[in-house]
């Protein structure tokens, strides 16, 4: 079973249609949940070490800008707002596909970025600048890649036809702008609240 | 389970909303406002820097025991480091020696049966045959008077088929390179600088800037009909504000055009040749004050090796910056203390004293390079004149001096790579941002790992090609012996 459960998401990244089915209709959710959450973790520290240590020819980075717990948050609000805009989406639209799901395909999806990128990190630090092409084209290829399966992904999981998933992805996209502009508003609107209501303690604690 | 996550996730909510309540507070305004010394790092961010230049003393007319300095709009040192002013108020031309005494006025000039007085002059230039060029501004004319101060002739309003009928020349700043060339800086006149030839006679119109067009006006004007568009304000290029030549006879102008050429180096052609390689564009400052806006740059002035200084009006800050457009040192302010001006208008520079002629005021700042100047004014030049290995000393001391002066690590690299030190040039390429070079320094550092471990490394591939087919091998005889 564990053994399984490594070889599953590898099978998946090239055998996309058979592997996205399986997991929606014939593998553990609990299991694939795990791994999911894996596969995240797994991406974010990708991104965090190929920021501090990919090699100085294609990364250079301001020590003062680097933070780690924003790499986390650059990973997972893009995909939650996915997520929630997906699944805001196709329960509109037919789908048949719940948010767990949703969020396992898309985590699944994630599996090139992490497989690609992360031995580049170590091999970024003997590249010329000539060489340095490599990376490029290995990167988009990557996310080449990711895109595919997060549209077979959603396709499966949802069972729709091609030409129905490429609209909901274009719809989703929309969707998720809609939800940064609201949580936008959203958080300003707290901030002046608490930063309102923290004047009036302030001018409170002052007077008496 | 899903119980479970939608609870992590309602907490997780909840956290990031205190988080970002507490986090995102107003972000420190990077003022740069408070260092009259720093220069930028690669981040754009200013940095604190050793002053390059202080002030030493300030020269006004009652210490020359002339009259005050009226309104003064231009300077020029010859040569001979004779410091000519060319005094706007008082309508004359006040002449410096070298330290700073005064020497001689000239006010009129005769010559060729001709003489007249001046109106308001606002440039002057001075040959290294002493041949004076006074921008006679008030007199729409511009003078050239010789070494015993005759007048050699008078470049008058010229008359070309390119000039509109309206045309007024009110000649604001002039230069004159070695050919004898003038090159006249004309208020009004949008079509660059105007040369004139050795005879005085209008040639051509040289290194106009381009226009400035803003997006939406433009999406305006193409909705706009024939009568809304002639109402409009005419697109036309920006005048330029001052002009230098160098050694070579390029000529270094600025301009007010708020893009990336406020600086530039304009051939004979008349195309900009600025380089430009530098971790930004030579614009004055880069992290300003928005509603305060980006530098005005009044004046330039060329030194030797390409460097050259501009001097911006807003702030009263004088930049300098290198042949390839890295910035070397900022220093000057606007205030009341010593070495800060009210309304600086020009700057001048030769051998290791800088000066700043404040308009208002009717004096001149000068200042005296620090160590710390010196040493980069010497480190530049070396490394111009192709000397590296005492650009790479010089270039430490600098460093010693100030950590955050990235170019200069370039410059270490670069003498460390010509003497085979590849993994320490790799090191310095690192500290200046230096992508192009150290990927340089490290092909040649992996070639000599490699060469070096050649036999080594042949040895482990060989080995391991050997074991992994001896292996397949084995396997695959023992599968065999298992099937039968």
């Amino acid at each position: 079973m564990q053994k399984e459960m490594i070889k599953n998401p590898f099978q998946l990244m090239v055998r996309p249609f058979q592997g996205f089915w399986e997991l929606k209709y014939e593998l553990n959710r609990k299991e694939n949940l795990i791994i999911s959450f894996i596969i995240l973790i797994a991406f974010i520290i990708t991104n965090i070490l190929s920021t501090q240590y990919a090699g100085f020819v294609v990364n250079i980075y301001n020590p003062d800008e680097m933070n780690s717990i924003m790499e986390i948050v650059y990973v997972v609000v893009p995909l939650l707002f996915w997520c929630i805009a997906n699944w805001s989406l196709t329960t509109l639209m037919d789908g048949e596909g719940k948010f767990v799901e949703i969020f396992i395909a898309t985590c699944f999806a994630l599996i090139p970025l992490v497989v690609i990128n992360l031995p580049w990190v170590f091999l970024s630090n003997f590249l010329s600048h000539q060489e340095a092409m490599f990376y490029y084209l290995s990167q988009s290829f990557a996310v080449i890649w990711f895109v595919f399966l997060i549209y077979v992904g959603t396709m499966t999981v949802h069972q729709y036809t091609p030409a129905k998933t490429t609209v909901t992805i274009f719809f989703i996209i929309i969707a998720m702008g809609f939800l940064a502009f609201l949580s936008l508003l959203f958080f300003s609107l707290i901030q002046q609240i608490s930063s309102f209501l923290i004047t009036i303690y302030r001018e409170f604690v002052l007077r008496y | 389970m899903l119980k479970r996550l939608r609870k992590v996730c309602l907490s997780l909510l909840v956290a990031l909303v205190i988080f970002s309540t507490f986090c995102i507070e107003v972000a420190p305004v990077q003022a740069s406002d408070n260092h009259t010394s720093y220069n930028y790092s690669f981040w754009e961010e200013a940095v604190p820097a050793p002053p390059a230049f202080l002030p030493t003393m300030i020269i006004n007319g009652s210490q020359l025991g002339i009259d005050n300095l009226n309104t003064p709009s231009d300077m020029h040192v010859s040569d001979e480091n004779e410091i000519y002013i060319a005094d706007t108020g008082n309508n004359r031309i006040v002449i410096l020696d070298e330290l700073f005494e005064y020497k001689d006025t000239i006010d009129s000039f005769s010559g060729e049966g001709a003489q007249g007085s001046f109106s308001s002059p606002e440039g002057v230039y001075v040959t290294s045959e002493n041949h004076i060029y006074i921008a006679d501004t008030g007199n729409n004319r511009v003078v050239h008077l010789d070494e015993n101060q005759e007048l050699v002739k008078i470049i008058d309003e010229p008359e070309s088929e390119m000039l509109t009928s309206t045309f007024s020349f009110r000649p604001k700043k002039v230069a004159v390179d070695d050919a004898g060339r003038t090159f006249v800086l004309s208020e009004g006149v949008f079509d660059g600088f105007m040369e004139f030839s050795v005879d005085g006679y209008f040639t051509t119109f040289i290194g106009a800037n381009r226009v400035q067009v803003d997006s939406i006006d433009y999406l305006w004007r193409r909705f706009a009909t024939r009568e809304q568009r002639s109402q409009m304000v005419m697109f036309v290029p920006t005048e330029f504000t001052s002009l230098d030549l160098d050694e070579d006879g390029f000529i270094y102008a600025t301009n007010i055009d708020d893009s990336d050429d406020v600086i530039k180096k304009i051939n004979a052609r008349g195309d900009d040749i600025l380089r430009r390689e530098g971790y930004f564009n030579p614009v004055g400052d880069i992290d300003y004050d928005r509603s305060r806006g980006p530098s005005r740059l009044i004046d330039i002035a060329v030194a030797d090796h390409g460097i050259y200084s501009v001097l911006d009006s807003r702030r009263g800050r004088i930049f300098t910056y290198n042949n390839d457009g890295f910035l070397m040192y900022v220093f000057g302010n606007l205030g009341n203390k010593m070495g800060e001006f009210h309304t600086p208008i020009a700057i001048e520079r030769f051998e290791d004293y800088f000066l700043v002629l404040d308009q208002e005021l009717g004096e001149i700042t000068v200042f005296h390079s620090s160590a710390y100047g010196h040493t980069i004014d010497e480190a530049v030049r070396s490394y111009e004149q192709g000397d590296e290995d005492r650009a790479q000393a010089l270039f430490e001391e600098i460093v010693n001096m100030n950590i955050n002066l990235e170019f200069a690590y370039t410059g270490i690299g670069k003498a460390l790579l010509r003497q085979d030190q590849f993994e320490e040039a790799m090191y310095n390429f690192e500290q200046s941002l230096d992508q192009a070079n150290y990927s340089k320094a490290y092909l040649l550092y992996r070639n000599e790992v490699l060469r070096e471990n050649f036999s080594l490394m042949m040895g482990i591939i060989f080995t391991v090609i050997a074991l992994s087919v001896g292996f397949s091998v084995y396997r695959k005889k023992s599968k065999r012996k298992r099937v039968f």
